[in-house]
């Protein structure tokens, strides 16, 4: 298969534009021919190809980094633009193969029938992520009422110069952050069985801020989102005041695409 | 006569925040270290490009955590607990502000939501203070 890779003048010497992975598709995808991908550049977003199954990709320079904040939500918006149409295998961020016929020769051929089952798995579905994050001076309210060690320490470092409390706040801060830790995990759970019971999968994600109260992965149909929005609404409003909740979706499926045999052969 | 009767929404509508797109924190949480990876099954024609990423793993707790924490308790007025939340609150988000002189990661990661441009600004001057090879060499 000849690829039509539109290469530069420069094209004798080493090569300086690559192939930037989005993601596997199936073959009947149109693209915006507005859509722009990452990289200073911003090359039209394209599709390679290979019988029923298809990579989305752009060309990109490589004497330049990637992954300035455009570059990362260039990669996650075009994946989700894609999942509300169809079923997509989102890649990690930042994979460049040399040229277009290494993408079919390489990517596309040997895993076809891995990526077409996965492809058929997604159909109608898509990725959500329910997170929540506590409300400090609410949360703090809650702890400092509840433990007697941290309200102590509390008084002890009221108004007095950091200096000279070193130790104590850090004792203090020692204690906060294991409530909150022990806070995040009842929460998170809760929040996780709350949506099993709607018949998704569930994923309990790392916290990723200190202050994070949930941050969980579902891969629901996407025809059963008004449900998943009414769960999270009442979650929300139990929680009111002490957790913000946000609800982010429909995503490409990032945290559910299948990971890969160690086996190495191909 | 076009009436205007239908000001008043009844409350408690707005509770969950449903963002049309995922902010920066959010990408960076998702895109860095989950989906398919490439490497596993493309080999040869990889090609090594240096990416600039940030590590979105700082919920290790560290001194900063832990005496920030402790400034924010200290903080807290306890006493007016329920009645002056809101007032608390307002307390707590200036307060905040005025930690947010950390290092890029956690820059990113706190001021993604909000202050996205600031973000890439901060980038465009210093587009070389978290570099890190992406590809492993095995």
């Amino acid at each position: 298969m000849s690829a039509d890779t539109k290469t530069t003048g420069t094209a004798t010497r080493a090569p300086t534009v690559g192939i930037y992975v989005y993601g596997i598709v199936p073959a009947d995808v149109d693209v915006d021919p507005d859509a722009r991908g990452v990289g200073d550049e911003a090359a039209p977003l394209t599709v390679v190809r290979h019988d029923q199954i298809a990579a989305l990709v752009s060309e990109v320079h490589l004497d330049r980094p990637l992954g300035r904040p455009q570059d990362l939500l260039a990669h996650e918006r075009l994946l989700d633009a894609a999942a509300t149409e169809v079923p997509v295998l989102p890649a990690r961020f930042g994979a460049v193969l040399t040229n277009q016929d290494a993408v079919v020769d390489e990517l596309l051929a040997p895993h076809y029938d891995e990526f077409r089952a996965a492809l058929e798995d997604l159909q109608g579905k898509a990725q959500y992520i329910v997170k929540g994050r506590y409300v400090e001076a609410a949360v703090l309210t809650e702890i400092v009422s509840e433990n007697p060690e941290i309200a102590q320490l509390r008084d002890a470092i009221r108004d007095r110069p950091e200096a000279a409390t070193r130790n104590a706040r850090m004792r203090l801060g020692e204690l906060v952050n294991q409530a909150i830790e022990a806070r995040r995990r009842v929460d998170a759970r809760k929040a996780a069985d709350l949506l099993s019971s709607l018949g998704v999968a569930v994923l309990v994600r790392e916290a990723t801020h200190e202050l994070d109260a949930v941050n969980v992965a579902l891969l629901a149909e996407t025809a059963g989102e008004p449900e998943l929005v009414s769960a999270c609404e009442d979650l929300a409003r139990e929680w009111q005041g002490l957790v913000k909740l946000r609800l982010l979706g429909p995503l490409a499926p990032y945290d559910f695409v299948a990971r890969p045999q160690p086996d190495g052969q191909t | 006569m076009s009436p205007m009767t239908t000001a008043i929404q009844p409350q408690g509508g707005a509770t969950m925040d449903r963002p049309s797109s995922s902010s920066l924190a959010d990408v960076v949480d998702t895109i860095l270290d989950k989906g398919l990876v490439i490497d596993a099954y493309v080999r040869v024609s990889l090609v090594g490009i240096e990416l600039l990423t940030v590590d979105a793993r700082i919920v290790v707790a560290s001194v900063d955590t832990y005496l920030r924490f402790a400034q924010a308790v200290n903080r807290l007025d306890i006493s007016q607990d329920k009645e002056g939340l809101p007032e608390l609150m307002q307390d707590m988000e200036q307060g905040g502000a005025k930690h947010k002189t950390k290092g890029a990661a956690q820059g990113v990661l706190e001021a993604a939501g909000e202050k996205l441009k600031d973000v890439i600004e901060d980038y465009r001057e210093e587009p070389e203070r978290v570099p890190r090879r992406s590809r492993r060499e095995d």
